[in-house]
């Protein structure tokens, strides 16, 4: 499976029509510098990282736009301002790890998977097939720590939060949540649907690597019974 | 080595916090007002970065079996130490072996820091001692404070020189906090951004080091399904309820709410010292102007 695939760079390959677009800023405070990046938003956050700016304390990828935190009392250099306009690169220098996360679907693992299927117009196992069938880039993490926001879930399965939030989701819920589908790293509330369970970690702070994905990383779901 | 006798409301290892792994998920964190912190350490003879205690509202009763040498920064709390001698802030202490050392409650504002020489010995986790509650992992065993628990580190080197510190900010607590008008602003209506720069807020009871939540008028607007933004402390988010959250130090790195606001780094220090019940009002400034105004430096000076 992974060498049918060779050659697939989702990591940095911007969209037609990104390279020329000049990305519009904002502050949010005097230290944050929220940059709309749209649909090249993993492209301009790789090209960011790879340049290693003295004034910038730490850079976050979202849905669409990147913030930048400067250092304290730091201001954009030039070279930074050239680069937030600079058109992307076209070449990727590296591609997304695939990862293969073993998922138990529905049942007690994925008690909102019935109503989702139902919502969307499939059987049950009609939808487990497809949520395994796509591949997914991992779009940026945010929510708990290691949490990954997965793109390339197929548009009849998008479904929006819950109207009241979880008090307790269990760690390694597989879960949707609008436009994304998710795994929740660690036990906690949660709005998102949950569809199944994986014993995979997603993040343990002990680990020299301490998030199992990355912005950019692939992923695809092995369903398991 | 010092043993907990009595835990406080919550008492944090914390040092100078982990910044730069937000593409993680995990907020840089670290003491609320890491300056104060700094100077506590200074006072100590310490390294800036060495992890001591922040202590919220209610303080810890803490034994030195060996004595110590240490400073206490911040909020003023009722203090007492086993000598009977005074507990006084911003000055270097020197206990004796066996003394205990007991923080009650604090008298104004929320959080002190405690720093001890030799620092306190706790694993470093992903470049940092600071504790991250929410996760549950750095500081002591991820958690704060419990009685009966016994922090390794705080050995003392014998080399004590007595030093105050003086903190120069001089903003009256009762000032607005300063804010830059957030991405999202003009996406409020008139009567929102009214109700929310005239209004006056109150910190919520459900406040922590995630985030201070207000009470007080409804901030109305138009947002809805807004994609993740990364957000940083002092964001101000507007969830559906109008009622105006500002992110803290641990508080998630995006957000899903709409940003009215973002408070500048030279008032987070005051953020810290917001307990629940407290009043404010906010104030827009201009970026260039809150560039100049970064937090305020410590001044240690020795003492004869």
């Amino acid at each position: 499976m992974q060498n049918s695939r060779k050659g697939f760079h989702p990591r940095v390959k911007p969209q037609a029509g990104q390279q020329g677009a000049i990305p519009s800023w904002s502050w949010v405070g005097e230290r944050g510098l929220r940059v709309v990046t749209a649909d090249a938003t993993l492209a301009r956050y790789m090209m960011l990282v790879s340049r290693k700016f003295g004034e910038i304390e730490d850079i976050i990828p979202a849905d669409g736009s990147i913030l930048l935190i400067l250092k304290s009392g730091a201001a954009p250099s030039a070279e930074l301002q050239l680069a937030l306009n600079l058109a992307l690169p076209e070449a990727p220098p590296v591609s997304g790890t695939l990862h293969e996360i073993p998922v138990v679907y529905g049942g007690a693992f994925g008690p909102d998977l019935p109503e989702l299927a139902r919502r969307a117009g499939m059987g049950e196992s009609d939808y487990i097939h497809k949520h395994a069938a796509a591949e997914y880039i991992v779009a940026f993490l945010g929510f708990q720590p290691g949490f990954p926001y997965l793109r390339g879930l197929p548009g009849a399965m998008h479904a929006p939060r819950r109207a009241s939030p979880r008090i307790r989701v269990v760690a390694g819920s597989v879960a949707i949540g609008g436009t994304y589908t998710g795994i929740y790293p660690a036990s906690g509330p949660g709005g998102w649907q949950i569809i199944g369970r994986t014993e995979a970690i997603l993040f343990d702070p002990q680990r020299k690597a301490p998030a199992l994905m990355m912005p950019g990383d692939r992923v695809r779901f092995v369903p398991r019974d | 080595m010092i043993e907990v006798l009595h835990a406080g409301l919550c008492d944090l290892v914390m040092d100078q916090g982990r910044a730069g792994l937000g593409a993680l998920g995990v907020p840089a964190g670290g003491a609320a007002d890491p300056k104060a912190l700094a100077a506590a350490n200074c006072l100590v003879g310490n390294d800036p970065g060495t992890a001591g205690l922040e202590i919220t509202l209610s303080g810890p009763t803490l034994r030195f079996p060996a004595g110590g040498v240490v400073a206490l920064t911040g909020a003023p709390f009722k203090a007492m130490r086993g000598s009977g001698g005074a507990v006084g802030w911003n000055e270097t202490l020197v206990l004796g072996e066996g003394e205990t050392l007991s923080l009650e409650r604090a008298e104004t504002g929320c959080r002190c820091w405690l720093a001890v020489q030799g620092g306190l010995a706790v694993p470093s986790i992903m470049h940092s001692r600071s504790t991250f509650p929410p996760a549950g992992f750095g500081g002591y065993r991820g958690r704060p404070l419990k009685a009966g628990d016994v922090l390794n580190g705080g050995v003392t080197t014998h080399d004590v020189h007595l030093k105050r510190a003086r903190n120069p900010a001089s903003d009256p607590k009762d000032a607005p906090l300063r804010v830059i008008a957030g991405p999202q602003a003009s996406q409020f209506d008139d009567k929102g951004l009214a109700a929310f720069f005239s209004g006056e807020y109150q910190v919520g009871p459900a406040s922590d080091r995630r985030g201070l939540r207000l009470t007080g008028p409804m901030v109305s607007h138009s947002c809805i399904d807004l994609p993740s933004q990364g957000v940083l402390p002092g964001t101000i988010q507007v969830p559906p309820d109008g009622l105006p959250i500002i992110l803290g130090w641990d508080g998630p790195v995006t957000g899903g709410y709409p940003v009215i606001a973002g408070v500048i780094s030279a008032d987070w220090p005051r953020l810290a010292q917001l307990r629940p019940g407290a009043m404010l009002r906010f104030v827009t400034i201009e970026h260039a102007v809150a560039r100049a105004r970064a937090p305020a430096e410590w001044i240690i000076e020795a003492l004869a």
